[in-house]
Formats: structure tokens, sequence, C-alpha cells
């Protein structure tokens, strides 16, 4: 009695002993067995018939279709899916290297030209007296300076007043970009120059009223900056 | 008490003993390098009067001007630059400023402008320089030194521009100024003159005669007692031997002679090297005739406030700024210089 489970490996080794079943047998053995052998379609009759006698006939099952050979898997290896968390970062995407790669934050040369600034200065500007509520020479300095510790410097006119290293100071021009310990600078004659925050003065004027503001304690970006509370201290030596 | 003593600031003493006969003795180099002396004075042993060859050259030092609130980027005017700076010869140096104060500035005979700044006055300036040799931790002091004959500063120049734009546009540096040209005359000084507040001054002479004067042997004696004796002597200080005396305990150094008089010269104001070397050659002509006593004693006292001491040093005060020279010259063309300075100075040549 064969079992039903096989493995499809086992089948190809049956197929073979199946084959050797119904082989007729070779005559040598005839006369030891004491057995003639029969024709094959005789064979397959009497195994028919044998089989049926043999087997029990319950009536609820179709003995005929469970006879036949299926095959069942017994183990399945699943196609490895991409983890959907990967996908679901930060809305940023980008990492740093891949920022650098890209080179978004990057000027190029084209448009590295003072006069194209210019529009962003007078943004800036408007920007600013709006935040202050209308600059008027009236206004307390303590306000604006208040004001303007918060606000956004992108466009302002900035100059270095003093600085521990003397090749900074004197610099003049509009900020273009602000990271976290740098300002980017393009001056009037279409030069780029990148400015350390520390150790620095910085001079900003708007409509008459000159901010100093000192580098060493705005090295945060400006994003954060606008949250952060700043100590009063009297004298800041550089 | 006693661990402020241990400190006591240094004082460097340098003793140099030639013969003004000798090729390769120093003694005109070492002169030269002072340049900006404040006060000459001689002392003659055994002299009534000084003879009148000597009274001429001691009243013939050049005059010098004083310049009130002189904006140090007129130094720069190319004019100046061309007619009296290249030539060489401009001594000049700020005036009633304090050098561990207040900004100074010297310009010196080889065309070069030295500004001594404190931290404010350095940072807002923006003209590359060295922080100060004398100040260790913290960098108080910086040294600004432009040499104007060179090509980078030459007027027009970026160097040049951005120095002018520093002293005229942030930081305004003005200060009195005494200036000094050595060929005589002001003639090319007087552009710069005319546009400010200057007054003219001759070097101011004055004479004392002493008597019973006890003097130590000036050849054997050691150099710093000599140096205090001869202090002492032009400061006025009486040395008696007496132990009870509360003011003053110097006594002269063993062993000792009475002079029966002796003649103390002292010119202050910018004295000028070469006008101190003629003074040298007068007194080894005075030395050459017959005297009682065979020796002269020549002090010449730097500024104390003066940026520069010897050459292109730099000079500080920590206790006292001293910098000043004693030339000792015998009858027979011998002479003794001792070069001393006080704890913030760079060595004398």
């Amino acid at each position: 009695m064969r079992e039903v489970f096989l493995s499809p490996w086992e089948r190809h080794g049956l197929m073979d002993a199946e084959v050797l079943v119904q082989a007729p047998v070779p005559h040598v053995l005839e006369k030891v067995l004491g057995v003639e052998p029969q024709a094959q379609s005789k064979a397959a009759a009497f195994t028919k018939a044998f089989l049926k006698n043999s087997i029990q006939h319950p009536a609820r099952h179709d003995l005929k279709s469970m006879l036949t050979r299926k095959a069942v898997i017994l183990g399945y290896i699943r196609p490895k899916k991409e983890k959907t968390k990967r996908n679901s970062k930060k809305a940023k995407g980008l990492n740093a290297r891949q920022k650098k790669a890209m080179k978004i934050f990057q000027l190029k040369p084209e448009h590295q030209r003072y006069e194209l600034f210019l529009p962003l200065q007078e943004l800036w500007r408007q920007y600013i007296i709006e935040l202050c509520s209308g600059l008027k020479p009236t206004s307390s300095p303590q306000f604006v300076q208040q004001k303007l510790l918060k606000a956004d410097l992108h466009g302002a006119i900035l100059t270095v007043v003093r600085s521990k290293c003397p090749s900074y100071v004197g610099t003049t021009g509009i900020l273009v970009q602000e990271f976290k310990h740098v300002f980017k600078i393009i001056t009037k004659e279409d030069k780029l120059k990148v400015i350390p925050k520390r150790n620095s003065v910085f001079a900003v004027e708007i409509n008459g009223f000159v901010s100093h503001i000192f580098g060493s304690k705005f090295e945060q970006r400006a994003s954060e900056r606008s949250a952060k509370k700043f100590k009063v201290r009297g004298t800041i030596d550089l | 008490m006693s661990a402020d003593l241990d400190r006591t600031p240094r004082n460097l003493l340098l003793c140099d003993r030639s013969s003004l006969l000798d090729q390769k003795n120093r003694l005109s180099a070492q002169v030269q390098q002072l340049h900006f002396g404040y006060k000459v004075s001689v002392l003659l042993p055994e002299c009534s009067s000084a003879p009148s060859h000597l009274d001429s050259v001691l009243s013939s030092f050049s005059s010098f001007y004083l310049i009130r609130k002189l904006p140090i980027y007129e130094l720069l005017d190319s004019d100046f630059l061309q007619k009296a700076v290249y030539p060489g010869g401009v001594y000049g140096l700020s005036y009633k400023t304090r050098i561990d104060e207040d900004n100074c500035v010297a310009l010196m005979p080889n065309g070069r402008l030295c500004l001594s700044l404190d931290k404010d006055s350095f940072e807002v300036l923006g003209f590359e320089g060295k922080p100060s040799r004398f100040n260790h931790r913290s960098r108080s002091r910086f040294v600004v030194s432009v040499d104007l004959t060179d090509n980078n500063v030459a007027p027009g120049g970026r160097g040049y521009l951005r120095l002018v734009t520093g002293l005229k546009s942030r930081l305004h540096l003005q200060t009195d100024f005494l200036l000094s040209h050595h060929p005589g005359g002001g003639a090319c000084l007087q552009p710069l003159l005319s546009r400010y507040d200057w007054s003219e001054h001759t070097p101011e002479v004055s004479r004392c005669h002493l008597t019973h004067l006890s003097c130590p042997a000036p050849r054997s004696c050691d150099p710093h007692s000599l140096l205090d004796w001869l202090g002492a002597v032009d400061a006025g200080v009486s040395r008696e031997d007496s132990s009870s005396s509360f003011l003053s305990s110097l006594a002269c150094p063993d062993p000792k002679t009475t002079l029966g008089g002796a003649l103390r010269v002292s010119v202050c104001g910018l004295l000028l090297p070469p006008d101190v070397q003629r003074l040298i050659q007068e007194l080894r002509r005075y030395l050459e005739q017959p005297l009682l006593e065979s020796w002269v004693s020549l002090t010449v006292h730097g500024f104390m406030d003066s940026p520069v001491s010897w050459g292109d040093g730099e000079h500080g005060v920590l206790r006292g700024g001293e910098n000043f020279y004693n030339l000792l010259m015998f009858q027979d063309h011998t002479y003794q210089l001792h070069l001393a300075t006080g704890a913030h100075d760079t060595c004398p040549p």
C-alpha cells in the first residue's frame, strides 16, 4: 500500500518502483519463485480488482479522487516584500550626503550677482518694518532689538564690525544663506563670502536703527533661533 | 610678602667695554638704534663751566614739533609719504599716550610705522597684526607693524587702502604727536603741519653745578652701583652716609674720592640719535685736553611710553618702562657702555 503523501522527490523515485511492480518477472526468477508471468493488461486488471476488494469503501469519501496523487506543498518561501517603514521617514527626505551630492544649497556662479538679491533686500526691509509695526524714529531700540532677535535675517545687509580675525572686518553684503555656524554673504563685487559667526560682531541696519549682533551667541539654525530666549548680558568680550 | 619678592620683574643690563680707536666697535650702531631719546644728561667732573663748543652742541639739538590731535591716517597721506617718509629721517612718536593703557604710535626713520593697540581697537581696525610678546595668558595688546616703504603698502594698493580705510572710517585713531626730522628743516613736514594745530619746541637745556661730590672710581666700580650712583647724582639725591637718614640710604660706592665740583647738564625733549652722535664726538674732543678727572659720563634715556625701544624691538611697561644707556668715556679713548632695560623689553643690541 503506497502512502498518499509524497514529496516531489519521492514521487520520482516511486515512479521507478511502480514500473518495477508492474514489470514482468524476469525469466530467471520464474522457476525460482514458481510463478507464471502474466501479460501486462491482465496484470493491471488483476491489481485493480485486488485493490477494490481489499480497501474499505466508506460512503462519504470519494476514494478514487483521494487516491489520485495530488501534489501537496509542504512548505513554501514567500518572496520578501520591502518594509514600508523606510519610506515613511520625515517629509524632508534627504540626508546630508544626498544633499551634498545634489548641491541644492549651493548657488551657481551665474546666480551669484549682487543685483539679483536687491529685490530680496527690499522684501526683507518691508518684512521688518511690518514686524516692528512701522519703524518710527520714536520707537524704542529695545523693542526693535527684541523683534530682530527672533526675525529671519535672509536678505539683510550685514557688516562685520569687529572680529578676532582682522581680515573679516569691513566685509559688507546681503545675507544669502544662514547656516548653523556660518553666514553666506554676497558682496557688491559679486563675491560670495562665507563668514563664520564665532568671534565676530555683525551690524544690521534698518531705517537708521543699527543693531550689533554678537555672532558667538547666534550659533543656531535660523529656524531654531525663533524659539530661543536670549540672556541679557552687560558686555561681551570677543 | 616673600612670594612677591621672589618674583621681582627682571631687568637687563648689558655691559660693553671697548675703545673708540678700535675699528670694530659697535658704539655708533648701538647709539643709532635708540630712535627716540627723551633725556640726555652729561656729568663732567671737576668742571666749573662747560667749554663753549660743548655748549654750542648742546644747544643745537634739532627742534621738534608737537601736533595736537593728529589723526593717524594723515601719516599715510601719499604726499607726506613721498616727501618725508621715503627719503628717510622722519621720527614720530605719539605723546601723552600710555603704553599699557592707550593706543600708541611710532614712526621710525627707516619708514616703519608701529601701532601698539589694545584689544578693542585692534579688533575694530581690521589690519593684520600680532599679539604683543608681553601678554602671556590674556591677549590684551596687539602690535601692528607696517613697513611703509614696502610694495604691499604702496599708495593705491590694496594693503594701503585697507589700512587707510581702517584708520579713517573704522578706528578713528587720533593722538597728540611729536614729529621731528633729522637733516634739519621742517620743510618736508610743513604740508602736514599746516593742516593741524602745531607748535615748535627746542630741547630744554638745564645746567647744575654740584659741589663736594663723593665719587667712585669709575673703572673699578661694578656697573650696578655705578649706575645707582649716577642716577642719584642726576636726580639730586643726597648721598650722605648717615645711617640715621630716613629719606635715603644710598651711599657712594667705595673706593671713593671727593670732587671739588662737577657740572651736570641735561637736555630734555625728542632727541635724535644723530645729535647724540655729535655730542659724543664733541665730548671726545673735550677729553683730549688735559683734565683733572679723566672721565665723562653721558646717559641717554628713552621714552617710557614708546612702543619700540631698540631698533624694532617691542617695548612695554611692567613696573617701570626704563630703557636707557650710559656711556663712560675715558681720556685714552676707551669707553664703557651700559645698556639697561626693564621687564617688558627685548634685549638691547
